[in-house]
């Protein structure tokens, strides 16, 4: 998702002004002459300059030069992507959603289920072979449980399928 | 002398040699893994310590910090991804290496200069605690204050960006600790009436975010990279002499200012790694190779994060003050154990801080074969097919950021900043800084408010002290700095054209 | 002999039987229960003053109830959500937790709904009074002069710190400026993150006065930079016998301190309570939570059930007041 410096600034200013504001909306603490406003209401306009510069290119100059300088060294860089399908580029929403999935799901049906049903999508969203993905799934999960839980005393939910230790 | 024997005594008992080395290779394998850092590996040994004997728990957590803080180099090098926040300052530098076919030198230099940093700062910690304990008491929050700002401006230095974004990520950073009600005034701010943000947001889970699930989802965009040229991984420590010689005023300047930053309260490895690094492109001959695989950077800070957390217990052991989150944990370890924090620890129970030093020279050596080892082990990771690490790195960040604290929020967190990382880090802005701002963001508004509520309202303390005046001057001339090179650079290539 | 062997068998198995049809009747579960291992949340972070406590708290259960007792740091909301989840957990005596003296405050500011009302009080542990600390070479002999010294200076010029804003240590000043007949503000609050920090800057001489327990004071009175001038208790902390208390200088005074205790959600059943509560008696009475506690200089008290329901309705009308008074309470 590159977006143009013209979009990031006006996002970066955008959410300066709602922190000035929101920083300005906060109630003053008695006894202290700076309150707990301050210090987003600075932030927000720091943010709000910041953001106007990028948006209208100032100091862009030295990201060509860095690239510049990375690229004489290591070759030109690999981030210039062919454009790709929308539904590919849509996968980057896989790994947050699978994170929210375990959220939502481990209490309810216990760590190593939950943990399979992750690395088994995210494996084949990776486009590995089933032979590969499917004992991935079934170990790793086992593997990591046996780590956080026995080890670390870490107290992941047993769910449905509590481990024998 | 009598103090000296028993110390040795208390060491080479059978159950605090195990205790050390139990706790090194579980420090090694906790700060390698992506989404945990070096205090949840101090945090997650406390109920250990709790069946263990005084010097063995003092002496687990020791071990386990120290090893736990170097491993965080080894996902940021491989697979740049950073185990720990002190390593998220140079983790581009090291991938940078690992792409140039230099991981076994990036690594080795952290794994060294580490080792030599931790007995740096062991000697200071045994040298120099009663000054060093000093010079801590003597900082107050004026001087805070200007560290912390000072500290912010690091992210300008580092990052190979535009300074602008560089300062508009950080400012995101603060931003987002401003978030919660860990701020003098007391007050809920920006919770949006969740009550799992009253605490605010903690580095760990934003550090995971932006860093191993933002790198996650890069992957699972891009096509799989062409693999690593396949060859023997060469000789971990064969460079690192010449390194030494090579970079030694490097070494020493990350041993002094880790020493330094370990030994006030409140900045810790963290800190160390960042200024370090800062430092060393600043002053570098070749600040142009920075980001790109040059050892120069990696030298200073791993001399600096590790230096700074054997100096950290400088206060802990004589105030019960924390240096850090670390020795914050260590302290209640040490109330636990009865070796109650105060001089009287260094009068009284002489042979127990004999014992301590010794055990953090013993780590620091302990480290250099452990390592090796752990790196061998890990460098594999190098060959494995991206689809069978990204999914197991994806499970270890949800259950590395449920681990800080028990709480599923941490990984909604984790998600969220997994995304924001990953669209920040695709339009120029670097994350890291922004994970500086997370870190230092208490610090400088506590630091700010606390210092006018104490001067009445005046500014003239944060000038007038001489330690806050000089580092005022620091702070401002490096804020100067990005605007004056960017107008030299402005007016210099015109004079040029007209040459042509 | 076989004949015998066969009723006893009919007749054991037809109890558990009938104790099965009946489902899980107060008698059987009391000579049941726990049955499993039991959880005790924590909702502060590994490490600190509550989290050891706890740990004491749960080995020595552990050893009395022959089940393990695991404690889990519950942390986050600045204690909310460990707090909340000590509330909103099944009430069958398998998961307890250690309230602390937030719950007592947290409501009054509008943070959360829960209070000390939200559970099922099982037994007080700690109760730690604060102390007055000065700087060790600060002109003030005691308390007494002290507090002459505060009524002569003009409002904001004195200094205290200690904790955040409107913490525990803030309100148990303000409820001592205004027995002083004080405004709250009377002596500016320095928030800091805590206690050791505030000891150090005392130590550095950017403040004037410390209010916090005396372990928590005592690494730097032992180190020779801060003296205590006195503790807002009813009675000296045998731990620290030469501090003396406000009430032998200055007359009596009632102070807000911090306090924990085990409770569970509401609704534990009564003899999982008697269980419990037993249980917890014979922790608070062993030797090695009087010594761990002890050695941490943390004060010990005992209350059970009721009473101790009582002691946190106390605690918290106290906090209450302390609260409004200092304008922290949201209206």
């Amino acid at each position: 998702m590159r977006l143009s410096d013209r979009v990031t600034g006006s996002f970066v200013a955008t959410l300066g002004a709602l922190a000035t504001y929101g920083g300005s909306q906060l109630p003053p603490v008695p006894g202290q002459d700076v309150g707990p406003s301050v210090f987003p209401m600075v932030i927000g306009v720091g943010l709000i300059l910041c953001g106007l510069m990028i948006a209208f290119g100032i100091g862009h100059s030295f990201e060509d030069e860095a690239e510049a300088d990375l690229a004489a060294v290591q070759g030109p860089s690999q981030e210039a992507q062919p454009s790709e399908p929308l539904s590919y580029r849509l996968r980057a929403l896989l790994p947050p959603i699978l994170l929210l999935f375990y959220v939502y799901a481990a209490d309810r049906i216990g760590f190593v289920p939950v943990a399979a049903v992750m690395i088994f999508i995210s494996a084949l969203a990776f486009s590995a072979k089933l032979r590969v993905a499917l004992p991935l799934a079934l170990l790793a999960p086992i593997v990591i449980h046996l780590i956080f839980y026995k080890l670390l005393r870490v107290p992941l939910p047993p769910g449905l399928l509590p481990m024998p230790w | 002398m009598n103090e000296l024997v028993e110390a040795f005594r208390l060491v080479l008992a059978p159950d605090v040699m195990i205790a050390i080395l139990l706790s090194s290779i579980y420090g090694l394998v906790i700060g390698s893994l992506p989404g945990l850092s070096a205090t949840m590996a101090t945090a997650l040994l406390v109920p250990v310590t709790f069946y263990l004997s005084p010097i063995a728990a003092v002496a687990s957590i020791i071990a386990a910090s120290a090893m736990a803080i170097f491993s965080g180099d080894i996902p940021g090098c491989l697979l740049r991804i950073p185990g720990t926040p002190a390593s998220a300052a140079y983790t581009d530098e090291a991938y940078a290496m690992t792409r140039n076919g230099q991981a076994e030198v990036a690594l080795g230099a952290g794994l060294w200069f580490s080792a030599l940093g931790g007995v740096a700062g062991t000697i200071s910690l045994v040298v120099m605690a009663p000054m060093l304990a000093e010079l801590a008491l003597n900082f107050s929050t004026y001087e805070y204050f200007w560290l912390a700002f000072l500290g912010l401006m690091c992210a300008t230095l580092v990052a190979r960006s535009s300074p602008v974004k560089a300062i508009a990520s950080m400012l995101l950073g603060l931003l987002v600790a401003c978030i919660g009600m860990e701020n003098p005034g007391g007050v809920p701010r920006f919770t949006f009436g969740v009550a799992e943000l009253l605490g605010g947001i903690e580095p760990i889970p934003a550090l995971v975010g932006v860093f191993a699930v933002s790198e996650v989802i890069r992957a699972i965009v891009s096509p799989e990279p062409p693999p690593l040229p396949s060859r023997r991984f060469g000789s971990i420590l064969a460079g690192q002499l010449a390194l030494t010689r090579k970079y030694w005023r490097q070494m020493t300047r990350g041993n002094v200012v880790g020493i330094i930053i370990g030994v006030l309260p409140g900045a810790g490895a963290d800190m160390a790694a960042w200024v370090s690094y800062a430092m060393s492109k600043r002053f570098s001959k070749e600040p142009k190779k920075f980001g790109t695989g040059h050892p120069e950077g990696l030298v200073e800070a791993g001399a600096s994060n590790n230096a700074s957390l054997a100096s950290g217990w400088v206060p802990a052991l004589l105030f019960g003050i924390p240096g850090d989150t670390i020795t914050a944990i260590a302290i209640g370890v040490l109330y636990m154990k009865g070796l109650n924090p105060g001089p009287t620890l260094f009068t009284e129970r002489a042979s127990s801080m004999y014992a301590l030093y010794i055990i953090f020279i013993l780590a620091n050596i302990i480290m250099i074969p452990l390592g090796i080892v752990m790196i061998r082990a890990a460098s594999s990771i190098l060959r494995a097919p991206r689809a069978t690490i990204m999914p197991v790195i994806l499970v270890c960040c949800a259950v590395g950021a449920f681990a800080t604290g028990n709480n599923l929020f941490a990984i909604i967190l984790v998600a969220a900043f997994g995304v924001i990382g990953y669209v920040m880090e695709n339009n120029g802005f670097p994350v890291a800084a922004m994970v500086l701002g997370i870190v230092m963001g208490t610090m400088v508004e506590q630091s700010f408010v606390t210092s006018l509520i104490k001067s009445d309202g005046s500014l003239l303390p944060f000038f007038e002290r001489p330690v806050s005046a000089v580092l005022a001057t620091m702070t401002i001339a490096a804020l100067l700095w990005p605007a004056f090179i960017w107008s030299w650079k402005r007016l210099r290539p015109r004079p040029q054209e007209q040459a042509l | 002999m076989t004949s015998f062997t066969r009723r006893g068998f009919i007749a054991s198995a037809s109890t558990v039987l009938a104790s099965s049809i009946v489902g899980v009747k107060p008698g059987f579960s009391q000579s049941n229960y726990p049955s499993r291992p039991i959880t005790l949340i924590c909702p502060w972070g590994a490490g600190g003053g509550t989290d050891a406590t706890a740990r004491i708290i749960a080995q020595v259960m552990e050893q009395k109830v022959g089940q393990p007792v695991n404690v889990v740091n519950r942390t986050g909301g600045n204690g909310v959500v460990g707090h909340t989840a000590i509330s909103t957990a099944a009430p069958d005596g398998y998961t307890i937790g250690l309230l602390t003296v937030e719950i007592a405050m947290m409501h009054w500011q509008g943070l959360t709904d829960l209070t000390p009302k939200s559970y099922t009080p099982l037994s007080l542990m700690n109760v730690d009074a604060p102390a007055i600390q000065v700087k060790a070479d600060s002109p003030y002999k005691n308390i007494k002069e002290l507090a002459d010294a505060i009524k002569a200076a003009p409002p904001g010029k004195l200094k205290a710190s200690g904790t955040g804003q409107g913490g525990i240590w803030h309100l148990a000043l303000v409820g001592w400026l205004q027995s002083l007949g004080l405004q709250p503000n009377h002596v500016a609050w320095v928030p800091s993150n805590g206690a050791a920090p505030g000891m150090q800057d005392l130590a550095a001489g950017g403040i004037d006065i410390v209010p916090c327990s005396l372990p928590e004071a005592r690494p730097m009175i032992d180190a020779g930079r801060a003296k205590s001038l006195a503790i807002l208790a009813p009675e000296r902390n045998p731990q620290f016998p030469n501090v003396p208390t406000l009430d032998e200088q200055m007359g009596p005074h009632k102070s807000v301190g911090v306090w924990r205790g085990i409770a569970g959600p509401k609704g534990l059943p009564a003899d999982v309570q008697d269980k419990l509560v037993a249980v917890l008696k014979e922790v608070y009475d062993s030797k090695e939570y009087k010594d761990f506690m002890s050695s941490r200089g943390f004060g010990t008290q005992w209350a059970e059930r009721a009473a101790y329901g009582q002691f946190m309705d106390e605690s918290d009308r106290q906090m209450g007041e302390a609260m409004k008074a200092a304008g922290l309470a949201k209206a």
